[in-house]
């Protein structure tokens, strides 16, 4: 077990949720409740790291941060910030392709709240900040739950993003699942082993949790439709 | 304490075209098709109504809610509504005191608080208290939900309750069974005693808003066509449209001619171009030769056996008809009958059937129907408001 990208996965995992859940909770409310015409578009871009290889996004992502990119030579030199082959970078990068996983349950458990509750939460004098706090976030969490658990899930599995961007570079941006191919490619089958089993086991418990989570929203929704 | 007095227009996407009021302690019923666009207006009221083009004004006493020429449109939490939704859209993590007290935050501790406390107990929850909604029955769901819309207008302030605001109940009956309903509609009577705001009722049943109701309020394709107290709107409707949508089931054409005396004749035309004479009562709202509906209230008409009649004043109107059907509903039985001479036409009447057995008639039988002047209704034939 390589504990050292144990170590760099959790990080990245619980980073990019942690970082995730603000911006995603807010744009996956618009979406469930927006009746904007341009909204099919911002759902289809947000899908798209889903369809596309992995390779495809890291490479766009290493030209636009990569040192020869304005962009990248700005980061540079402004912020001493290097995006290529270092922690943050394989941050920024998870950021992106996991919005789908985080933005996609929160939306379907907004989504499924009857409107009526809203409107009989206003027409009972709470604002549109306290029917947020007091009436929707209670209904709509185990969306969240299952957003930050398909995300940490996701990050922890995520391989082709992360060899493009981050390589691997031990304590910096070597995860799990770059640890596994490097142990493989060096015939070192029982190391993966280790690391496969945890990685199947820790997804497993997670995907659990997220139906499980789905079926206390189901029972919420139930009630409302008597 | 406040009068509600609502007039708004809109043109598409949803047509508006309604004025109405309801005073103080009144309990109006908007009566309507689904889709009349009756829920748009109580929505309107409550604020939750949002069109662009809206017009016109929504006052409540004093107090413009909304004003379309003035600029004004309060926000729901601004009114002061208690609204009983369809499904009462509790929140289903809350518990009972829980989905009332939202309605009216206090400093209180809720468990404390004397008047929710008071709340529950009129209604009927006393022991419910800590109940989520999917605890609670369906009757016990709508008087939680009840309880809060009250808790809204009956506002406690310095330990003394007063109320003000409008209560609007959509539809709240309508996901109850049969029993509770006739429950239920008794509590919000016995409740007419202690809120004096106004209330308004949204509701497709008839006979609901019959036995609720002081005002009925008939609304068709978002317009207000009629308003009055419900036995005149039921028995006297202004057009053929209020007539279809009130239910009343004989309704039939004819021509208006004139005669001296306030009196004029209806000639009641069949499909197959046959007719028979009517007299009627002239009461100068009609042209002569117009074409007409016409409806005969119920309660005015009268049967008879053709051989034990006595004379007829030239007050009543005689048909010899012809009893084709008998529906037996228990009390009543629920008869048609084809008018001698005019065989495309059917009466439908609901005698008692006590009275059918004294007559000794039976299907095919002759029966007298006799309908006084003022038993007969006459309405222009077009169908616009």
């Amino acid at each position: 077990m390589d504990y050292q990208a144990a170590r760099v996965s959790l990080l990245l995992a619980a980073a990019t949720a942690l970082l995730l859940l603000p911006p995603g909770l807010w744009l996956a409310r618009w979406l469930a409740l927006s009746a904007w015409r341009g909204k099919p578009l911002v759902e289809a871009l947000l899908m798209l790291p889903l369809l596309l290889p992995p390779t495809v996004i890291g490479f766009y992502l290493l030209l636009a941060f990569g040192q020869g990119s304005a962009l990248g030579a700005w980061l540079a030199s402004a912020l001493n910030l290097r995006l290529v082959f270092s922690f943050e970078g394989l941050l920024l990068a998870s950021l992106l392709v996991n919005l789908p996983f985080m933005v996609q349950p929160i939306q379907r458990s907004f989504a499924a709240l009857p409107h009526s509750l809203r409107e009989a939460a206003w027409v009972s004098g709470l604002s549109v900040w306290q029917t947020f706090w007091r009436i929707e976030l209670p209904l709509a969490w185990p969306g969240l739950l299952a957003g930050v658990a398909l995300t940490v899930a996701h990050t922890l599995g995520e391989f082709g993003v992360v060899l493009m961007v981050g390589g691997s570079i031990p304590g910096e941006t070597r995860t799990l699942s770059v640890a596994i191919y490097d142990r493989v490619q060096a015939f070192d089958l029982g190391g993966a082993h280790g690391m496969a089993l945890a990685l199947v086991v820790f997804s497993l418990l997670a995907l659990a949790l997220v139906f499980a989570a789905d079926r206390r929203q189901a029972a919420a929704r139930t009630l409302q439709e008597r | 304490m406040g009068r509600l007095q609502v007039q708004l227009q809109n043109q598409a996407p949803m047509p508006l075209a309604a004025e109405f009021e309801c005073a103080a302690g009144e309990l109006i019923a908007l009566v309507g098709p689904s889709g009349s666009g009756k829920t748009s207006l109580l929505r309107a009221v409550a604020g939750l109504l949002r069109v662009p083009q809206l017009q016109g004004t929504v006052q409540v006493g004093d107090q413009p809610w909304f004003d379309s020429a003035r600029g004004i449109c309060l926000t729901p939490q601004q009114r002061r509504v208690g609204l009983v939704f369809q499904h009462y859209a509790l929140f289903p993590h809350l518990t009972a005191l829980e989905n009332v007290a939202v309605a009216c935050p206090s400093s209180l501790d809720i468990r404390q608080d004397a008047s929710l406390r008071a709340l529950f107990e009129r209604l009927g929850l006393a022991g419910l208290e800590q109940r989520r909604p999917a605890q609670l029955s369906g009757g016990q769901q709508q008087r939680v939900a009840l309880a809060r819309a009250l808790r809204r207008i009956l506002r406690p302030q310095d330990g003394r309750v007063e109320p003000g605001g409008v209560l609007l109940l959509d539809e709240p009956f309508s996901a109850v069974d049969a029993p509770t309903r006739q429950t239920l509609y008794r509590e919000l009577a016995a409740l007419r005693q202690q809120v004096s705001t106004p209330m308004v009722l949204v509701t497709h049943d008839l006979s609901e808003a019959r036995r609720l109701a002081d005002r009925v309020v008939i609304v068709d394709a978002g317009a207000t066509l009629q308003s009055g107290p419900p036995e005149r709107v039921f028995s006297s409707p202004r057009n053929a449209r209020v007539a279809d949508l009130v239910g009343i089931q004989n309704h039939f054409r004819g021509r208006f001619r004139r005669l001296p005396d306030d009196r004029g004749v209806l000639r009641w035309e069949g499909q197959d171009g046959a007719g028979l004479d009517l007299q009627v009562i002239d009461k100068h709202r009609l042209d002569d030769g117009v074409a007409v509906t016409w409806v005969l209230a119920g309660e005015h008409v009268d049967v008879l056996l053709p051989a034990a009649a006595a004379p007829a004043d030239d007050t009543q109107n005689r048909l010899l008809c012809t009893l084709v059907e008998v529906l037996a509903l228990g009390e009543t039985s629920l008869c048609t009958l084809v008018p001698e001479g005019l065989a495309s036409e059917k009466l439908t009447l609901n005698l008692s059937t006590a009275q059918l057995r004294r007559l000794g008639s039976d299907v095919g039988g002759k029966l007298l129907v006799q309908i006084p002047r003022q038993g007969i209704h006459i309405m222009p034939q077009r169908t616009g408001g």
